[in-house]
């Protein structure tokens, strides 16, 4: 079990489609272990396999604050959408940075879990918006492509006037 | 994905709405609620914050400016939009807002000056706040004796040329009433549905849902509402089971004397309040002809009738300058609720206010007569028009009256004391008209006469 590097943008590794998963071997498992080892390392909410420059179709996600309740999403589909919320959003492969992305307020996903079985998750607000932001990594999408307005530093949003 | 949305500056939203209401032609109620509804996750201390300060800084402006002049080299007239509504925002803040400390309210403008990219003037808004904060209590204010109409200018943050017009129709004191109980919180005011529930039922359920319930002022059937989040998260609300109205404009519908089996026609209709009143008045009977100006003022009566569940109203585009033959002396009522320069709900609308201009109030009172001079005629004899404005002006109002009685001399006033509320009744209402005034009376500020055709 280790750390993974975590690629940045620019990296064409981050621009590819990603492949289905047909099984979940040892390998697999490892793979995901350690996207969540280090998703919660970084203070990720999520991480998507691509970001650690595997191109499979393998998401993980928490937005709990007490980093509790992992969810993984094996070639996940986002079946149904609706609603829209507006809010800023950064990315662990664009760090120090963040941006207002507008996105559905409510999502549901179709995927297998570490089992192979089929499970549907769904989410409002912040799962929501983990669920688009993540699935779009699997075909190569940043969240910098749909920001509204300019990217934003986020030093420039903690310095203190003084 | 990395967890920002914290990271949301709620002064930069409000700086946003600011800068489109005050320096452009956005409407301060629209723009906020546009805001809002884009950033529906926000808590409700945020949201609340955020209406606070923007209504708090539109609402007293020309008092924030009066100030910011006072210590600042440069005048407020001479600076750069975002710069000078920074410091709007900061002195509102330093001034009015308790739960913000002054250093914190500079401290922040500071920031947003340097993220609107004016690091240069980092300085400049650190230097003028601080000042204000530290020298809060020694701001020369105008002398009510000597500059009586100054005095209001700057108390009241009201433009010059309304108090002008005003202080020619009403005495200094009732001005100075008015200024006031426009400044006053506001709670919403409601008209319960008697077709669906009770006033009693209404109540108990509002109150289930936690909304605080007041008894309305003149009205056995309004309500007071305060402590909701969200109209249209009301269960009671979108059941149709009550509608936001002011007293003022119940009474229209209310004192026209409207019976089963009327054909009433409403010619500027939207939102729908006194359409939609006087055909729960019908009780499922006769027919509301409902019209107004455009598609999406229709649409907004088509909103409220399928949710009040109205059967006998039928809402459609027109235009109520142009005479519709079909429509001549067929109306048992004709309501003419004309497009006035709203100077009496500038307390929920605070922006009128600034927007309106003084050559509108002519235009309008002109605009009102041709819209009169067809209402006229679809009254059938025997029939009522109720003429109603939101607005306090006599050329708007009382002159139009006396026009209207010039011209047509079929027309006569008709007492409103057959069903006005004890505590409303005047000379006015005996004869057939009443001017409601914000401060003396507990409404908006509102205009209404009634005419029988003989």
């Amino acid at each position: 079990m280790a750390l993974r590097n975590i690629r940045k943008i620019g990296d064409p590794v981050l621009t590819k489609q990603a492949k289905q998963v047909k099984e979940v071997n040892e390998k697999t498992k490892i793979l995901i272990h350690d996207m969540l080892e280090t998703m919660y390392k970084e203070y990720g909410v999520g991480l998507a396999a691509p970001q650690v420059g595997i191109l499979k179709r393998i998401v993980v996600i928490d937005i709990s604050s007490e980093c509790d309740s992992p969810v993984v999403l094996i070639n996940p589909v986002i079946v149904e959408t609706s609603g829209e919320q507006t809010g800023a959003e950064g990315c662990l492969s664009v760090p120090g940075k963040s941006g207002i992305v507008t996105r559905p307020n409510y999502a549901k996903v179709k995927a297998f879990n570490e089992k192979m079985e089929e499970i549907e998750v769904e989410g409002e607000g912040l799962m929501a918006r983990a669920l688009c932001h993540e699935i779009d990594h699997l075909d190569g999408h940043l969240y910098v492509e749909k920001v509204e307005g300019d990217l934003i530093d986020n030093r420039e949003l903690e310095e203190d006037g003084e | 994905m990395t967890k920002e949305e914290k990271k949301v500056n709620l002064r930069e939203l409000s700086l946003l709405i600011l800068i489109e209401v005050l320096e452009q032609d956005s409407y301060s109620n629209v723009a906020i609620h546009n805001t809002l509804l884009k950033y529906q996750y926000l808590e409700k201390q945020d949201r609340a914050f955020l209406s606070r300060l923007t209504e708090g800084v539109i609402e007293r402006v020309i008092e924030i400016d009066y100030i910011i002049n006072q210590f600042s080299k440069v005048k407020t007239t001479k600076m750069k939009a975002p710069i000078r509504n920074i410091l709007r925002m900061g002195v509102y803040q330093i001034m009015y807002m308790d739960q913000v400390p002054d250093r914190a309210a500079c401290n922040e403008a500071v920031k947003l000056a340097q993220r609107k990219g004016f690091y240069n003037l980092k300085g400049f808004v650190n230097g003028v706040l601080r000042n204000i904060s530290r020298k809060k209590d020694e701001i020369l204010w105008p002398d009510k004796e000597k500059q009586p109409k100054e005095y209001l200018m700057v108390t009241y943050s009201f433009p010059e040329w309304i108090l002008n017009l005003w202080l020619t129709e009403y005495s200094y004191e009732q001005i100075e009433e008015m200024l006031k109980a426009f400044l006053e919180q506001k709670q919403t005011t409601i008209r319960c549905n008697q077709t669906k529930v009770t006033v009693e039922e209404l109540r108990q359920q509002l109150l289930e849902e936690k909304i605080t319930v007041k008894e309305g002022d003149y009205l056995p059937f309004a309500l007071k509402i305060s402590d909701y989040n969200y109209l249209k998260k009301i269960k009671a609300f979108r059941q149709g089971l009550f509608q936001v109205q002011d007293e003022s404009s119940m009474l229209v519908a209310y004192t026209s004397g409207v019976k089963n089996g009327d054909y009433v026609i409403d010619l500027c209709a939207a939102p729908g309040g006194k359409s939609t009143h006087i055909a729960e008045l019908l009780n499922k009977t006769g027919i509301v002809s409902a019209r107004d100006v455009s598609e999406d003022k229709v649409a907004f009566i088509n909103e409220n009738v399928a949710r009040l569940e109205l059967s006998n109203l039928k809402a459609e585009v027109y235009d109520a300058t142009e005479l519709r033959k079909e429509d001549i002396g067929k109306a048992d009522i004709v309501l003419a609720d004309l497009p006035c320069s709203g100077l009496g709900v500038i307390g929920k609308k605070t922006d009128i206010k600034y927007k309106t201009k003084k050559e509108d109030i002519e235009a309008l009172a002109e605009l009102q007569r041709r819209i009169l001079s067809q209402a006229v005629q679809y009254v059938k004899p025997g029939g009522i028009l109720m003429y109603s404005t939101c607005t306090i002006n006599h050329i708007e109002n009382i002159d139009n009256v006396n026009w209207l009685l010039e011209q047509y001399k079929e027309f006569e006033l008709e007492t409103l004391d057959s069903n006005m509320p004890d505590n409303l009744k005047s000379s006015t209402t005996k004869r057939g008209y009443l001017q409601l005034l914000p401060g003396k009376h507990k409404t908006d500020g509102f205009f209404f006469a009634k005419f029988r055709r003989k």
